[in-house]
């Protein structure tokens, strides 16, 4: 049912990439594993015009992000999709995202969560949909990092998850 | 016989390191030969050699030629059924010294028919659910009914020309072999629906506005001819929507017929003007031609709303002629308002232009034009004068398109006119981008089908100093910024793409269809490679000039990447091969450090090593000359008096000056207390400058700068000694992160725990 309310906001799925200049659906989430604070520290990086306009079809209203406009409403919306649509599993166990804040770069948003608790990391499944019921070329790309690894993901609408395995 | 000692002696001394080596290599097994690895090895390998066509300085050879093709066309703009119909005459000049059997014609619209290969070539999974107007779409409905329909393709005495149409490409079958130097004309017929770019997202197509009107971005929109040339013969690799476009130059007599309310601006000159423009109007231009500083109204806001309420039936016709152009577009709406005014480009008035409907305002009567005269200046400064006669930015929703003279942009307001900083800057950025195609690769026409990076990498690194330009030249209009927010150019700003997992980057050279990450790869990381270029590593002066040099070599020209690169280098002397091989040629990326300082004292107390090294030989103190002593701090023939001794106490040492020397020469020479040897480590592939500042413990600093070729025989690791009056307290690698160096926790000695982004971030929350 929840996923029928998603599917219910797509529209009209676009064809081909257009464009001279910079229209590639894509968002950039970075994972850092830090063992000695057992944290997961990730910083998810979106187009936000692109996240202004999913936000405001989704809601049927206009939704202002990182103007004058800007409500306490709209930040709770952002924030809220984000966590809905990032999914990170560790050692096979959904986690819980813990919002530490947002800052507005240029043209994009930074939204910074934080994992507490995570030991003897084994392995990190990530699922990303953010914008992709928007976009139909949405991509978005995961880097993940622990002290000895450096392992990425590019998610896509039909292959929107990945597994990481640390041994 | 005591000579000869001392000389082997000296030989032994200064070679030890490699001595030393040698012995370990004979206990373990003798290495294979190899191939020529080195970083720094010549791209003979990868460049094709030069030829008459191409030399190899980067210039076009003694017998470099091109193909022309040359078109008169009328077409017909029909609104209400969003329609265009179209006639031309092709005719095609075979400069090369081939002849030629068939010709290749492009038809792009093709990538929209039915029949188009585009949706097969994406792998695609079932959605485990999908909403229903999509479902239909995909699996019901008969679709957009997109492609070129061809009426006819006949030769000039009106008989029909065999044609084969392959996707995108339609060969034309010629009844007499074309042989050098000939021209053959042929006419195609043709019509086609356009399709609505905000819905089915195309390069270019009509936007529905509320009322009802529709505004018309229109191009790709006649059969062009393909390109023939000496590297790839016909260029007819299929068009599948990413990898734009490879076009000949050519002259274009365009006549376009719309309803008689639409305002119309495209490629050419408007040769009658005076039948389309009323006389308010031709007053309002004439103003333009001398306003300078501030753009005149064409068509009003008022005028143009009052347009928008009614539809004319009768028609009329637009004619322009452009010169030397590889394309055409044109917009057309009975809602634009039009504005101009001219600006000074190497003592000629060229017409900077803007088009957009009332749903663009304030935003594009208050900046658009203004954006398009600066590029202008920024880009001439860059590369050459801009040639043609006028330059026009189209506001389009979503659209950021460039075609020679016009370019499609977006930037909307909100609908009460408000707007965030980030569709403003959005829309002037992508005007900047956009108006600086008309340079590449509309005028230094290199091959968009094959290598995105020549057109966008290029083009986004001169549109970053085109936005840092424009920061300066109208600080009113970026306040309270103090510099233009550019998002593409700095070198930091492409870290977090070149640290990403190698199975997901692809080399530039990479044909763009065939790339993970279209952006960074074809737009972002040539940019800032070039931007390293200019600010790190050849110095703007040098760089400046091999970039102009390029430009100007090849506008009106199609140059491949080679040619870029040998001018490069030949027009700076700046032997770049390595960069072009680490930057363009591989997936490689920055990693320099500061691996290990060691401190040392000077003494004239033989160390344990000389000792047993003279006594092997049979030597005696006595035979040596006078020798000075490099004591590590902390090794076992360190003692805590070194410390604070100077050189005076070395007693070797003030033996020799005292016997060679002057006082007054003694009284010049330099007295070094500190003595250090760094060694620099290298992680990463990218043989860059090591940029190094040292801090002195009076809190002085000093910049130091060893050039890249620096690892060419050791591309691991490289040390360097140095001789200092005041304490080293602090090194660092990179201050200023110019050369996207992905790991800069090795960057400092001694070693600090530099916050990361997120625990910065964290911490800043706190506060």
């Amino acid at each position: 049912m929840k996923r029928l309310t998603i599917v219910l906001l797509l529209i009209a799925a676009p064809l081909l990439t257009a464009a001279g200049i910079h229209k590639f659906y894509a968002s950039v989430t970075k994972i850092e594993y830090v063992a000695p604070k057992k944290s997961l520290q990730v910083i998810t990086q979106i187009f936000t015009d692109d996240l202004e306009k999913t936000l405001s079809e989704r809601s049927q209203r206009k939704v202002h992000l990182g103007t004058k406009k800007e409500t306490t409403a709209d930040v709770e919306l952002m924030k809220q999709y984000v966590i809905k649509k990032l999914e990170i599993i560790v050692n096979n166990e959904p986690v819980v995202l813990k919002y530490i804040g947002h800052k507005f770069e240029t043209d994009q948003v930074k939204l910074f969560f934080e994992v507490n608790n995570v030991t003897n990391l084994e392995s990190v499944e990530v699922q990303n949909t953010v914008l992709m019921g928007m976009f139909e070329d949405q991509q978005n790309i995961i880097h993940f990092k622990t002290s000895e690894n450096r392992r990425s993901l590019i998610l896509e609408r039909e292959n929107p998850k990945g597994l990481l395995k640390f041994d | 016989m005591k000579l000869v000692k001392l000389l082997s002696l000296v030989v032994l001394f200064s070679s030890t390191g490699v001595l030393f080596a040698q012995d370990v290599e004979k206990e373990t097994e003798r290495k294979p030969g190899h191939t020529n690895e080195n970083r720094f090895k010549q791209l003979y390998q990868e460049f094709s050699t030069p030829n008459q066509y191409r030399s190899a300085n980067g210039a076009p050879g003694p017998q470099y030629y091109q193909q022309q093709a040359d078109y008169v066309m009328d077409i017909e703009l029909d609104d209400e059924n969003a329609r265009i119909y179209g006639e031309e005459t092709i005719t095609y000049t075979n400069n090369s010294p081939d002849v030629l059997e068939y010709l290749w014609v492009q038809l792009d619209q093709n990538v929209r028919a039915k029949t188009s290969q585009s949706p097969l070539i994406e792998p695609s999974g079932a959605a485990p659910v999908e909403q229903a107007s999509s479902f239909v779409n995909k699996f019901m409905g008969e679709g957009f009914d997109g492609g070129f329909k061809i009426d006819f393709v006949k030769d000039t005495k009106g008989n029909n020309l065999p044609h084969t149409v392959n996707q995108t490409m339609m060969r034309i079958d010629l009844p007499n072999a074309l042989q050098p130097g000939a021209k053959y004309s042929f006419s195609i017929k043709w019509w086609y629906n356009i399709v609505e770019h905000t819905v089915d997202r195309a390069r270019s197509g009509y936007e529905t506005f509320e009322d009802g009107n529709r505004g018309y971005v229109i191009a790709q929109f006649y059969p062009r001819m393909a390109v023939y040339n000496d590297v790839e013969g016909w260029q007819n690799s299929q068009f599948y929507g990413r990898d734009e476009f490879a076009l000949p130059f050519g002259d274009f007599e365009v006549n376009i017929t719309t309803p008689a309310d639409h305002v119309l601006d495209g490629t050419g000159v408007l040769t009658n003007r005076k039948e389309v423009f009323s006389k308010e109007m031709m007053n309002r231009y004439n103003k333009a031609k001398k306003s300078y500083d501030k753009p005149v109204m064409i068509v009003t806001q008022e005028e143009a709303e009052a347009a928008s309420k009614g539809k004319v039936r009768s028609k009329k016709t637009w004619k322009l002629d452009a010169k030397m152009v590889r394309d055409f577009g044109f917009a057309s709406s009975r809602r634009y308002l039009w504005d101009m005014m001219a600006v000074k480009i190497g003592g000629k008035d060229v017409m900077a232009v803007s088009v957009y409907p009332p749903e663009g305002n304030p935003l594009w009567e208050d900046y658009s034009t203004l954006v398009v005269a600066s590029t202008l200046k920024s880009y001439s400064r860059m590369s050459f004068d801009y040639p043609y006669h006028k330059a026009i930015s189209v506001h389009a929703k979503q659209q950021g398109m460039e075609y020679p003279m016009i370019c499609w942009n977006y930037g909307r307001p909100d609908k009460d006119g408000s707007y965030s900083d980030r569709t403003k800057y959005g829309m002037m950025s992508v005007i900047i981008h956009e108006v600086g195609h008309n340079y590449f690769p509309m005028i230094v026409n290199s091959d968009e089908r094959q290598w995105t990076w020549m057109d966008e990498g290029l083009n986004t690194f001169v549109q970053y100093v085109a936005e840092q330009d424009f920061g300066e030249w109208y600080p009113d209009a970026i306040a309270p910024n103090k510099a233009y927010p550019s998002r593409r150019g700095p070198a930091k700003n492409i870290v977090s793409y070149m640290a990403g997992d190698q199975d997901y980057i692809a080399p530039i050279m990479t044909k763009g269809l065939n790339t993970y990450n279209f952006g960074a790869n074809a737009y972002s990381k040539p940019a800032t490679g070039l931007n390293i270029l200019r600010e790190t590593i050849m110095g703007r002066e040098l760089f400046d000039h091999a970039f102009r040099t390029y430009s100007q070599r090849w506008m009106f020209k199609h140059p491949t990447p080679e040619d870029f690169f040998r001018t490069m280098e030949d027009a700076s002397a700046v032997d770049l091969d390595w960069f072009w091989r680490a930057w363009f040629y591989t997936t490689d990326y920055t990693d320099i450090g500061v691996k290990d300082v060691k401190k040392f004292y000077v003494s004239s107390k033989m160390s344990k090593d000389i000792k047993e090294m003279i006594a092997a030989r049979g030597m005696k103190e006595s035979d040596l000359p006078p020798l000075v002593y490099l004591v590590e701090e902390g090794s076992d023939e360190f003692e805590e008096s070194m410390k604070t001794q100077s050189l005076n106490d070395v007693t070797t040492l003030q033996t020799y000056l005292m016997d060679n020397m002057t006082p007054a020469e003694r009284a010049n020479l330099k007295q070094p207390k500190y003595f250090y040897q760094v060694t620099f480590e290298k992680p990463g592939g990218i043989p860059m400058p090591i940029i190094v500042e040292y801090t002195y413990s009076d809190g002085s600093t000093k910049r130091e700068t060893y050039p890249a070729q620096i690892w060419r025989k050791n591309d691991a690791e490289v040390g360097k000694t140095i001789a200092s009056d005041k304490e080293i307290t602090n090194i660092m690698v990179d201050p200023d992160e110019e050369t996207a160096d992905i790991d800069t926790s090795n960057n400092a000695w001694p070693k600090r725990k530099k916050l990361g982004e997120f625990d910065t971030f964290k911490e800043g929350q706190k506060n």
